[in-house]
């Protein structure tokens, strides 16, 4: 061991005297950027690099994925649970092509990324070669930076740029395309590495101008009904204990995205709940009571407004955001701050005067009785099916409310925001944005790859499990414990739920077919069971925490169950339906 | 309808194009013009883009979008009166023996467009100024024929006492082409 931490050293500290190829200088810039875990596929026009990623196994482990979705999705969970750069590895043509939605998915969620894609030599580009795709064409929509090398003396400066632009600002995924000559070639020279903190064309603000932490500062205090909405920002700036402060000191409300789930814990006296199209009533309703209306690291989601033209339109706006962009481009903000959301509260907090708003949060108190009485209460009753709700919270219950959860998309995704009491941070992994199913599975791995410490608790439909089930194998492969929760209602619930209320009844293709999927996680080697009786659910949760390896639970669950609170799609958060 | 100049300065690098456009794309904005070329700077290139659109809010959005192409050094949105603009146009036109005599004075004194080729049977004159003036321009010559016609897109600098340049960021020595 301390051997191998010598060499690491000997490796960093001295000047590279021996002439590296494109691939080994690849490797080198990975440990560099201290990347200790790459997920990935290999192929004909990548194998240069996973020739030379031979000699470095010892530093940089490679998670096989069965499919490159599973491993752009497992990258996306590793950085999301971990906070660093998630980094994942395709060969060119379907290779690369295959990542795409995990990238998308990543530009969306503010997830850092960088996705290596082989390419076919360059003297072959734009031939049709064999496996060849504009990969760079393809991703430049979704991709925060993409680049093509065809130089290995490229490599160094390139991906010191790529892991700059992916962590920067407001994280993203990066695209480096390498020919496979580049890969082989040898460099020129021997190879230095200085790692990139800013560029000509991109060098996001962190701290913000006084001016406008001021004018947000008179806002807040001067505020009879403040209401803060906390974002995904928080999280990724790690803002979390600047956050309480602003909170406790001003006695504000916090209502929660999505994706900002669990920056503050529930047990937290202000936190009020998540809002958003499936979001809480008292959260929802109360953007239209509020006076100044407090944004932190979002970015005002069609999800989270409704009709945004109606959306909290009698509130000023404070909106925090470290990309100017989205300043203005929902909602118009009545004092922008535009900065990193840790660097922007610290200069905050001390400006805003201590207050007790106990009759402002209150209100907020007072709404949740018609919530719990219409919805929470019946979806908790524990009569008749097993309904989603319940199983999550038996599972929040049982594990103190400190797991790391991953969901899908759907249903169980909004249930299980709903449901599971988060108490600590980055405890909630959901494709938000983009909304991409299959991503559970991939990214639940991922997220423990990037923090083995923690209990990871997957929860899937039925229908987006058998999107990327083909990476139980990997699971398997690596050994690490995923507790993995099927809740399956034989439906896309989702969108059966919509066909039902808005397009009367007409089920079209929604129902699915199952197959058995306890026998095929066996056939991967994960064991597990099926459970559809109440009785059975409690020891069926604790065989699955208890279980030492990864563990997949079935549960069949109510066939026509519907998620409320609901506000319809481009409607006003006043519209918001309780059933 | 109103008509915007949008002048986007970009390091000059393989692709570029495609990932200014592609904002456009998504947007679904028409450009009605766009030419690129070097600066002054080595390696840093100035796009001039036309675009006509209703509300100025949306082109301010624009705007921001573009900024955040890493390789974006800077962008400006501009007014037709915030700017000084011109485009240049080429006519080939018909000279066999027995046509019509061509009035070079006033294609000269009035139109301000001149010769620049002659050839054994057409001529290319040369016409700069704003899109208006060459399509009148267009229309007295289109009496004597038009073998080809070929208009640019607009450029334009800004009405600042400085020039755009200047605002550019200054993390890197820029090597100047002249």
């Amino acid at each position: 061991m301390n051997e191998a931490v010598e060499i690491m050293e000997e490796k960093i500290t001295k000047p590279e005297s021996r002439i590296l190829t494109g691939g080994q200088a690849l490797m080198e810039c990975f440990l560099r950027e201290s990347v200790d875990t790459i997920f990935g596929y290999p192929g004909g026009a990548i194998m240069p690099i996973y020739d030379a990623l031979y000699d470095y196994k010892d530093e940089i482990e490679h998670i096989l994925v069965r499919h490159e979705q599973g491993a752009s999705h497992a990258a996306e969970g590793y950085a999301r649970s971990s906070g660093r750069v998630g980094v994942c590895m395709a060969t060119s043509g379907p290779g690369a092509t295959n990542l795409v939605t995990g990238i998308a998915d990543a530009i969306i969620d503010c997830t850092p990324m960088v996705a290596i894609t082989g390419q076919v030599a360059s003297n072959l580009l734009g031939t049709d070669a064999f496996q060849e795709t504009d990969v760079i064409g393809i991703t430049a929509p979704v991709c925060k930076w993409n680049y093509q090398i065809v130089d290995a003396d490229e490599i160094p400066a390139i991906m010191a740029k790529a892991f700059y632009i992916a962590r920067a600002g407001k994280p993203g995924p990066v695209l480096i395309d390498i020919t496979k000559d580049a890969q082989i070639a040898l460099m020129s020279k021997p190879f230095e590495y200085k790692k990139v903190e800013g560029l000509p064309g991109y060098h996001p603000r962190t701290v913000p101008k006084m001016e406008q932490v001021e004018k947000a500062a008179e806002l807040i205090n001067n505020a009879k009904k403040p209401y803060i909405l906390v974002g995904h920002g928080v999280l990724i700036s790690e803002a979390m204990e600047e956050f309480r402060e602003l909170v406790e000191k001003g006695d504000i409300p916090v209502g929660s995205t999505l994706l900002g789930l669990s920056a503050l814990s529930i047990e937290h006296p202000n936190y009020m709940g998540w809002l958003g199209m499936h979001g809480m009533y008292a959260p929802n309703v109360m953007t239209d009571e509020c006076d100044v209306l407090i944004a932190i690291g979002m970015r005002f989601d069609d999800r989270v407004t409704g009709d945004a033209n109606l959306f909290a339109k009698q509130a000023k706006i404070v909106h925090f955001e470290i990309d100017p962009a989205e300043i203005d481009k929902i909602k118009k903000a009545e004092a922008p701050v535009v900065g990193d959301a840790r660097e922007a509260l610290k200069l905050l907090n001390p400006l805003i005067e201590k207050k007790n708003r106990s009759a402002w949060k209150k209100e907020f108190r007072d709404l949740e009785a018609a919530e719990h009485e219409a919805v929470t209460d019946r979806d908790l009753a524990r009569q008749g099916k097993i309904k989603m709700a319940e199983v999550v919270r038996m599972v929040s219950d049982k594990t103190n409310g400190e797991a790391c959860v991953v969901v899908d998309v759907g249903q169980h995704q909004m249930v299980t925001a709903r449901y599971y009491d988060f108490k600590k941070p980055h405890s909630y992994i959901a494709s938000g944005g983009l909304g991409t199913m299959g991503f559970a599975l991939p990214a639940a791995f991922g997220a423990k790859m990037g923090a083995p410490e923690r209990e990871v608790v997957a929860f899937i439909g039925d229908g987006c499990f058998q999107m990327t089930i083909q990476e139980l194998g990997t699971i398997a492969q690596k050994g690490l414990p995923v507790k993995i929760i099927i809740l399956n209602n034989n439906f896309l619930g989702m969108v059966r739920q919509w066909q039902q209320m808005f397009f009367d009844k007409r089920y079209s293709f929604v129902e699915l077919q199952n197959p058995d999927f306890i026998t095929i996680g066996k056939g991967f080697g994960i064991d597990g069971h099926k459970c559809e009786e109440r009785e059975e659910l409690e020891a069926s949760i604790d065989k699955l925490l208890n279980s030492k390896e990864s563990y997949l639970l079935e549960v069949v669950v109510e066939r026509e169950e519907n998620v409320f609170p609901m506000v319809p799609a481009g409607r006003s958060v006043s519209e918001i339906r309780l059933k | 309808m109103k008509t915007y100049t949008i002048c986007v300065f970009t390091e000059n690098s393989i692709g570029l194009l495609n990932k200014i456009t592609i904002i456009f794309t998504r947007r679904r904005l028409n450009i009605d013009s766009l030419t690129v070329s070097e600066t002054e700077r080595k390696g840093v290139s100035r796009f001039t883009i036309v675009i006509k659109h209703e509300e100025r809010d949306a082109v301010e959005k624009l705007v921001r979008q573009i900024r955040k192409v890493v390789e974006v050094l800077a962008v400006f949105g501009y007014l037709d009166e915030d700017v000084v603009f011109n485009e240049i146009a080429m006519f080939k036109i018909p000279t066999p023996l027995d046509s019509n005599t061509i009035d070079m004075e006033t294609i000269n004194r009035v139109h301000k467009a001149y010769l620049v080729y002659w050839g054994l049977d057409y001529m290319v004159l040369q016409k700069t100024g704003t899109e208006e003036e060459i399509f009148d321009f267009f229309k007295y010559i289109k009496p004597f024929g038009i073998l080809e016609f070929i208009r640019s897109g607009r450029i334009a600098v800004g009405k600042t006492p400085q020039g755009l340049v200047e605002y550019l960021p200054e993390e890197k020595e820029w090597e100047y082409l002249v």
